[in-house]
């Protein structure tokens, strides 16, 4: 055989070799729908990256082999600015436009009960990741899982830890319109009246609103033995500062997920300086795992961000869906797919620490649970302090007497 | 009856929505053709208030909330069918344009404008924050569809609830025709031309204004409730300030004071944005620049610029 025919023959082989790779790495369209602007994309849009690099770390790593075959991710992201109808078109136009079937993201309740209230009809798996609304859950939806746990849950453990602090006069500011947060101050009070507790005045604020005064000055004559802020990021830190301004001078309890970037955005760390965050035990540098670190150094890396602490909910959703696809040997039939998120365990690459019920990672009514905790702002960071007492096998059994 | 230019167009464009649920593939484009379809029943109601008597008000997305909550909780709360309960929301819309309208009335201009604007607010946070009842922020779901599951119409199907909707919106902009070819029509557009010239004739101009503001909450009543039922979910979100800016922009793109102008530009309000996806995180400033542009070199809307391209083709005047 000549040079030249070996190397013809060579090419020839590495061409049909490299064709065969072609044919056998199919792809696998996932679609996102999340506030990617207004709002609520301080949530919404961390989520989209998370999916992204979710995706890409899989494709990297191999993809997802599914019988015979192996698929690579490719994410379809669209916003829904936390709108219902938004949400509702975006995703009718993954399912019969772009023909996904397995949809990721929904950071924000509203948005997530308007497709909620359709998806059961659908050939399709939503994957719920930071929306909090209890009802999600509750709604026996089997083609619905959730990685973030319900407001309430948080709530009651938050509630004991404030009691078991001492206080008895909690005056609460939140963002009282939005039932999630409701629920969190609900189930809070519950468990602060066990011991004698009690809370002074609930204060509501819009989620546009940035000027807290009137609110914190009527709490500031009330004299509580603390406040608890509900609410999204920014309004949040604003009362956190506008507190230190007033001259209110007790603990400040919170529950909003935010970064440390995303408060030094309003405040400073000297106003930040004690503050509480009560909440699931969610990704902050100083309490992650293994993975949560390499979460953080790839997102900070990839996106010239840090993460938001509740962004790995939608990371979690990519792992968890390449887990579920894997075990049912199936891209095509939904519900073995989500009858398979029902059943399997934990898997090791995500970054929240999720409590198992019956040794799996979604209970029956498709909802994950993490452990709570308290997080404390020190020197500027979030500081993890604690576990909050969080019972996810009663909770669940909870959840499922719930119409 | 004579055969006009404008009876052909009006019977090619029903045909054309007819045929439509054939001739798309994609179901996605059929969604949202339902969705403009209940904006084409707003928009007919708001273009009697604004188009018609030249009352600028803020306040359909309100009223159609007011129509779909009350669909919602008259079913769930007295067990009431649903053809009935869409039939009621209407009513029921109209008891609180009433209520609203008589005082809101007495000013005029941009007054009239900030006071149904108020009362879109009020609406929402009212939604929003009698929890017990809506439900708040959290929404409703579950709203169930129209007929039995052993009826003859199965309207979870998009087609059968298109066509349902489409008999309804060519109803509600025949009658929107009616009212405008009526003596009530033809006095509501001489106030929007000069309402002291009306008062001085002796009418009492503000019978038909209170006339146009309830006929046009009507519109929105019962569009509000034709959206509960096909989404199945309504929260107060959908009800907002932007959601009102969009009826009076549909009237204003497709053409303020006609009957075709509202049609087109529900389809516009509805599909632009949804066209814009592409355009990503500059989709809403895309969105809000073609709008500006439109509203200042088309201030007669779509079917002013093509009844001047018509009237250029033919050499006639444009009516």
């Amino acid at each position: 055989m000549t040079r030249h025919m070996k190397f013809t023959t060579l090419t020839a082989m590495l061409a049909l070799a490299g064709g065969a790779v072609t044919a056998a790495d199919k792809t696998l369209d996932i679609g996102v729908s999340d506030a990617l602007t207004g709002g609520a994309a301080v949530y919404g849009l961390p989520q989209a990256n998370a999916v992204q690099m979710a995706a890409e770390e899989i494709n990297a790593a191999g993809g997802i082999k599914v019988g015979e075959d192996t698929y690579m991710l490719n994410v379809i992201a669209y916003d829904d600015k936390a709108n219902p109808t938004e949400a509702t078109n975006a995703v009718r136009k993954l399912i019969d436009r772009d023909g996904v079937k397995f949809i990721l993201g929904f950071c924000c309740s509203g948005a997530t009960g308007a497709v909620a209230s359709f998806i059961a009809n659908e050939d399709a798996v939503m994957l719920v990741g930071n929306a909090a609304e209890r009802s999600i859950t509750t709604r026996e939806i089997s083609n619905l899982v959730r990685t973030r746990p319900p407001a309430d849950y948080t709530g009651a453990a938050a509630g004991t830890f404030v009691a078991q602090k001492g206080h008895k006069k909690v005056a609460v500011l939140g963002a009282l319109d939005v039932g999630f947060y409701a629920s969190y101050v609900d189930a809070f009070e519950t468990e602060l009246k066990k011991t004698g507790g009690e809370i002074i005045t609930r204060e509501s604020f819009g989620l546009k609103d940035r000027d807290m005064s009137p609110q914190l000055t009527k709490i500031r004559e009330l004299q509580p033995d603390a406040i608890l802020v509900v609410g999204y990021v920014e309004p949040a830190a604003f009362i956190y500062r506008q507190a230190i301004e007033l001259g209110i001078d007790v603990p400040r309890y919170g529950f909003t997920s935010g970064s440390e970037e995303q408060f030094l955005r309003v405040a400073t760390s000297e106003q930040m300086e004690g503050v509480w965050d009560l909440r699931p035990t969610e990704l902050t540098l100083l309490s992650a795992s293994d993975n949560g670190i390499a979460y953080h150094a790839n997102y900070s890396e990839k996106f010239g961000i840090a993460p938001s602490p509740s962004s790995p909910y939608a990371y979690d959703q990519t792992y968890a869906l390449k887990h579920a696809l894997e075990a049912a040997g199936t891209v095509e039939d939904t519900a073995a797919v989500a009858a398979a998120l029902r059943e399997m365990p934990i898997p090791a690459e995500v970054v929240m620490q999720y409590l198992p019920v019956d040794g799996k990672m979604f209970d029956v009514n498709g909802q994950a649970y993490t452990s709570n905790g308290a997080f404390q702002w020190q020197s500027g960071n979030w500081v993890f302090v604690q576990d909050l007492p969080s019972d996810a096998a009663a909770y669940s059994a909870f959840l499922s007497t719930i119409d | 009856m004579k055969l006009r230019a404008t009876h052909v167009l009006y019977a090619a464009a029903l045909l054309g929505f007819v045929l439509l649920p054939q001739l798309i593939t994609v179901k996605y484009y059929l969604h949202l053709s339902v969705l403009a379809l209940v904006w084409v029943i707003a928009a007919q109601g708001q273009n009697l208030i604004q188009g018609y008597t030249g009352y600028v008000s803020i306040v359909q997305a309100g009223f159609m909330g007011i129509g779909a909550y009350s669909t919602t909780l008259m079913g769930i709360h007295f067990a009431l069918p649903v053809w009935l309960t869409i039939l009621l929301a209407p009513c029921v819309t109209a008891l609180f344009a009433l209520a609203a309208g008589y005082p809101s009335l007495r000013v005029k201009g941009h007054y009239f404008a900030i006071v149904t604007l108020a009362f879109n607010l009020v609406i929402f946070i009212v939604l929003m924050h009698a929890t017990d009842l809506t439900q708040g922020e959290a929404g409703i779901s579950g709203i169930p569809k129209p007929g039995r599951e052993d009826g003859w119409f199965d309207f979870a199907n998009r087609q059968v609830y298109y066509y349902f909707v489409l008999v309804i919106a060519v109803i509600m902009t025949g009658l929107a025709a009616l009212i405008v070819r009526s003596r009530i029509g033809q006095t509501l557009i001489a106030i929007r031309q000069n309402e002291t010239l009306v008062g001085a004739i002796g009418i009492a101009a503000w019978k038909y204004k209170l006339f146009a503001f309830v006929a046009a909450a009507m519109y929105a009543g019962l569009a509000g409730a034709l959206y509960a039922h096909y989404q199945s979910f309504i929260n107060p979100e959908i009800f907002g300030l932007a959601q009102s800016l969009d009826a009076i922009l549909a009237v204003i793109i497709g053409g303020s004071g006609t009957i075709l102008g509202p049609v087109i530009g529900a389809f516009v309000v509805v599909f632009l944005p949804e066209y814009l996806r592409f355009a990503d995180s500059f989709r809403l400033i895309l969105y809000g620049l073609l709008l500006v542009l439109a509203t200042i070199f088309m201030p007669r809307g779509i079917v002013g610029v093509v009844g001047q391209l018509w009237a250029r083709i033919t050499g006639k005047a444009a009516s």
